[in-house]
C-alpha cells in the first residue's frame, strides 16, 4: 500500500485507469446522459458522491463483513447512497432530476462503484480508499461532461445550454444527441485517444 | 392486444440496448462469438422475465400500498441478486450441462443494469402483471437480439482491416452507433 | 470458526446493514418530501397558470371518470380570479405520441368553446423534429382555438378555420398525436366541466403554504 503514494491513486482513475476510456465501466450512464454538458456534469458529480461515500463506508467497515456476503452488502450501501443522491436531486435540482430521469437510480448497477468497492476499498484503508475513488470520479465525470459539450455543440448547436450558432447558419446534427451519436462520439473519442497513444509509443521506441 | 405491442415494443422499438443504453457492457463485453453470445441472451432473458415478475409483485404488493416508494432502487437490486443466486444453485443441481454453458454468465447478469432498468421502467410506466411480464420477455429478446447481431458484425469484422487506433472497443462502439441507426428506422411504429 | 464466518454472522451483518440503510433513507425521505412534493405543486401551478392566463388562484376538483375496470381518478381545475369568480378550466391531457406518451395540461375559456393555452408537459420526441411541440410557436397555436366541432388540423399549410392547428412539417404524427388526445379528453371531461359551472363544487380553500415561486416564464 505504501508503494503507491496517495497522489499516484488519485491520478490514475483520472488518465491511466481512466473508468470509461481505459477500462470501459460504467459505459450505460456514459451514453445515456451524454447528450448535453449539463446532463454529463450532474450525472457525473452524482456518480463521484457515490463512489466516494460508497468506497468509504466499505473500507471503514471491510474487517466486519464476511466474505460470502460481502457483495451483497457492497450493493446494499451503494443503492442507499445511490437513493440519497436520487431524493436530494428531486427535492433540490428538479429539473436535472427530471431529465436524467430513471438513469440516476440506474447508477446502482455502474460496474465502475462496485469495482472500487470490491478491488480496492475492500482492501484499503479510508483515506486510500476515498482518493482512489475520488480519482475515478473525476476521472469519470470529465469524460462525461466532454461527451456531452461534443454531442451539444454539434446536436444542437449550443453549451451548457447556451446558443452558440443560431439554426440558420449552422443546422444541428440531429443524429448526434440521439442514441446512434452516442455510440459514435464515443466510440471515435477512444479511437482518437487510442491514436495519440499509439504515436506516443512509436515515438518512445 | 396490449401485452403483445408491450413486447413487440420493448424488444425491438424501443429496444433496451440500442435506445435505452441498458445492458451495455455485457452487450460490448460479451458479444464476441455468436455462440456465447446467444447464451447469455437466454440467461438475461430468462431472469429477466422472472425479475420483471417478481419485482413487479414487490412493487405493488408492498411498495406502494405502504408509500415506500424511495425503498425501490434498493430492494429490486436485492431480489434481482438473489434472484440470480437462486437461479445459479438451481440449474447446477438439476441440470449440469445447462449450467456449464450459462454458469459463468449468471454473476455477470447482477450488474447487468438491462435487468434493473427493466424493473424501474416496469415501476415507473405502472404496467399491469401481465404486461410487466412480457415487458421483461420482450426486454429480454430485444437484448438477445442486439447481442447476436453484434456478435455476427464482429466476427466479420475480424477479416476487416480496421486502422490500429479503432481496434476493439472504439470500433465496437462505432458498430454499436450504426445498428443503433438502423434501429431508428423502427422508431415510432409503437409508442406503449 | 469465528462468528463472523458462520451463517449467523452473516446474517447478522446484512440485517444489521439492511436497517441502517433503511432507516437513513426512510428519515432522509421524511425530511425532504415536503420539498418534492412542493416542486410538483410548483410545477403544477405554473403550468395551470401559463395556460389560464387569467387565473390568479385555482381550484382542485377530483372526479372519478369511468366504470368498472375503466374507472380513473382524473383532476379538473378551476381557475379563479381575485373575486373568486370562475375565469375557465384547466386538465391534463395524455396521449401516445411518437416515441412515449406526451402529456400537456390545457386551458378551456369558461364558456367552455375555446382553448386559452396548451403546454406540453412531458415528451420525448425526436429532437429537432417531434420535440418542436413543446415549442412557442407550435404551443401558441392553440391560444383561442375552438373546440367545436372538433379540433382538426391541416399539413404545410395555414389553418383554414378557427378549429384548425398546422402541424409541424416533419413531425405529423406528433402533432396529431396532441390533436387525437385533446379531442378524446375533452369529449371525456367535458360533462364534468358543464356539470361544476351548474353546481360548483365547494372545496374548502386550504391554507396556503409558503410562498410557490411565481410562475415564471420557461422559454429561453
Amino acid at each position: 500500500m505504501a508503494s503507491r503514494s496517495l497522489y499516484s491513486e488519485f491520478t490514475k482513475g483520472i488518465w491511466k485507469e481512466n473508468p470509461v476510456i481505459i477500462l470501459l465501466l460504467g459505459m450505460c450512464p456514459a451514453l445515456a446522459v451524454s447528450n448535453s454538458a449539463v446532463n454529463g456534469l450532474a450525472m457525473g458529480l452524482a456518480s463521484t458522491f457515490v463512489v466516494v461515500s460508497a468506497s468509504s463506508i466499505v473500507s471503514i467497515i471491510r474487517r466486519l463483513v464476511p466474505a460470502q456476503v460481502r457483495i451483497p452488502t457492497y450493493i446494499v450501501i451503494i443503492a442507499g447512497f445511490v437513493t440519497l443522491a436520487d431524493l436530494f436531486l428531486k427535492a433540490y435540482f428538479p429539473a436535472v432530476a427530471k431529465s436524467l430521469g430513471p438513469y440516476v437510480p440506474l447508477i446502482v448497477v455502474n460496474c465502475m462503484i462496485m469495482g472500487r468497492a470490491e478491488f480496492f476499498a475492500s482492501k484499503h484503508t479510508l483515506l486510500p480508499a476515498i482518493v482512489d475513488a475520488f480519482g475515478t470520479g473525476i476521472g469519470f465525470t470529465w469524460v462525461l461532461v466532454v461527451v456531452g459539450v461534443v454531442r451539444e455543440i454539434l446536436g444542437s448547436g449550443s453549451i451548457f445550454n447556451v446558443m452558440l450558432m443560431s439554426e440558420d447558419v449552422f443546422t444541428p446534427w440531429v443524429v448526434m444527441i440521439l442514441p446512434a451519436g452516442a455510440f459514435i462520439s464515443l466510440g471515435l473519442m477512444i479511437g482518437i485517444i487510442n491514436y495519440f497513444k499509439n504515436l506516443k509509443a512509436e515515438r518512445a521506441k | 392486444m396490449t401485452v403483445i405491442l408491450v413486447f413487440l415494443s420493448a424488444a425491438i422499438v424501443n429496444n433496451l440496448v440500442l435506445a435505452y443504453f441498458l445492458g451495455i457492457c455485457p452487450f460490448l463485453g460479451v458479444s464476441k462469438r455468436l455462440d456465447t453470445a446467444l447464451n447469455m441472451g437466454f440467461a438475461t432473458t430468462f431472469v429477466m422475465t422472472l425479475a420483471a415478475a417478481i419485482t413487479w409483485l414487490i412493487n405493488n404488493l408492498i411498495l406502494v400500498p405502504y408509500d415506500l416508494p424511495f425503498l425501490q432502487n434498493v430492494t429490486f437490486i436485492i431480489t434481482i441478486a438473489s434472484l440470480v443466486q437462486l437461479v445459479e444453485m438451481f440449474i447446477k443441481k438439476t441440470s449440469p450441462p445447462l449450467y456449464k454453458s450459462l454458469g459463468i454468465f449468471l454473476p455477470l447478469i447482477v450488474t447487468n443494469c438491462a435487468i434493473l432498468g427493466l424493473a424501474l421502467f416496469e415501476a415507473l410506466r405502472e404496467y399491469t402483471f401481465l404486461e410487466g411480464l412480457f415487458f421483461g420477455v420482450g426486454g429480454g429478446f430485444g437484448f438477445t437480439l442486439a447481442l447476436v447481431l453484434m456478435a455476427g458484425i464482429r466476427e466479420e469484422l475480424e477479416f476487416a482491416e480496421v486502422p490500429e487506433s479503432l481496434k476493439g472497443a472504439p470500433m465496437t462502439l462505432l458498430v454499436a452507433g450504426m445498428l443503433a441507426l438502423a434501429f431508428m428506422g423502427f422508431a415510432g411504429l409503437l409508442s406503449v | 470458526m469465528s462468528f463472523k464466518e458462520s451463517s449467523a454472522g452473516m446474517i447478522t451483518v446484512m440485517t444489521v446493514v439492511a436497517i441502517i440503510v433503511g432507516s437513513i433513507l426512510a428519515g432522509f425521505y421524511q425530511m425532504v418530501s415536503p420539498r418534492i412534493e412542493a416542486n410538483r405543486l410548483a410545477e403544477e401551478k405554473r403550468a395551470i397558470f401559463s395556460v389560464l392566463p387569467e387565473a390568479k388562484d385555482y381550484v382542485t376538483i377530483d372526479l372519478e371518470v369511468g366504470e368498472g375496470d375503466d374507472k380513473e381518478s382524473l383532476m379538473i381545475f378551476r381557475g379563479v380570479d381575485d373575486d373568486n369568480a370562475p375565469v375557465g378550466y384547466a386538465f391534463v391531457s395524455e396521449g401516445p405520441g411518437f416515441a412515449a406518451a406526451i402529456v400537456m395540461m390545457v386551458g378551456l375559456n369558461i364558456n367552455t368553446e375555446e382553448l386559452t393555452g396548451m403546454k406540453v408537459l412531458e415528451q420525448i420526441e425526436t429532437p429537432g423534429l417531434g420535440n418542436k411541440i413543446a415549442m412557442e410557436p407550435f404551443e401558441s397555436q392553440f391560444r383561442g382555438l375552438k373546440i367545436k366541432p372538433a379540433i382538426t388540423y391541416i399539413k404545410n399549410k395555414k389553418p383554414e378555420s378557427d378549429n384548425q392547428i398546422q402541424a409541424i412539417t416533419g413531425a405529423t404524427i406528433s402533432s396529431v398525436a396532441i390533436v387525437k388526445a385533446l379531442n378524446k379528453t375533452i369529449k371525456v371531461l367535458m360533462p364534468f366541466i358543464l356539470e361544476d359551472i351548474r353546481n360548483p363544487v365547494v372545496i374548502e380553500r386550504q391554507v396556503e403554504e409558503e410562498a410557490v415561486p411565481e410562475p415564471k416564464e420557461e422559454e429561453k
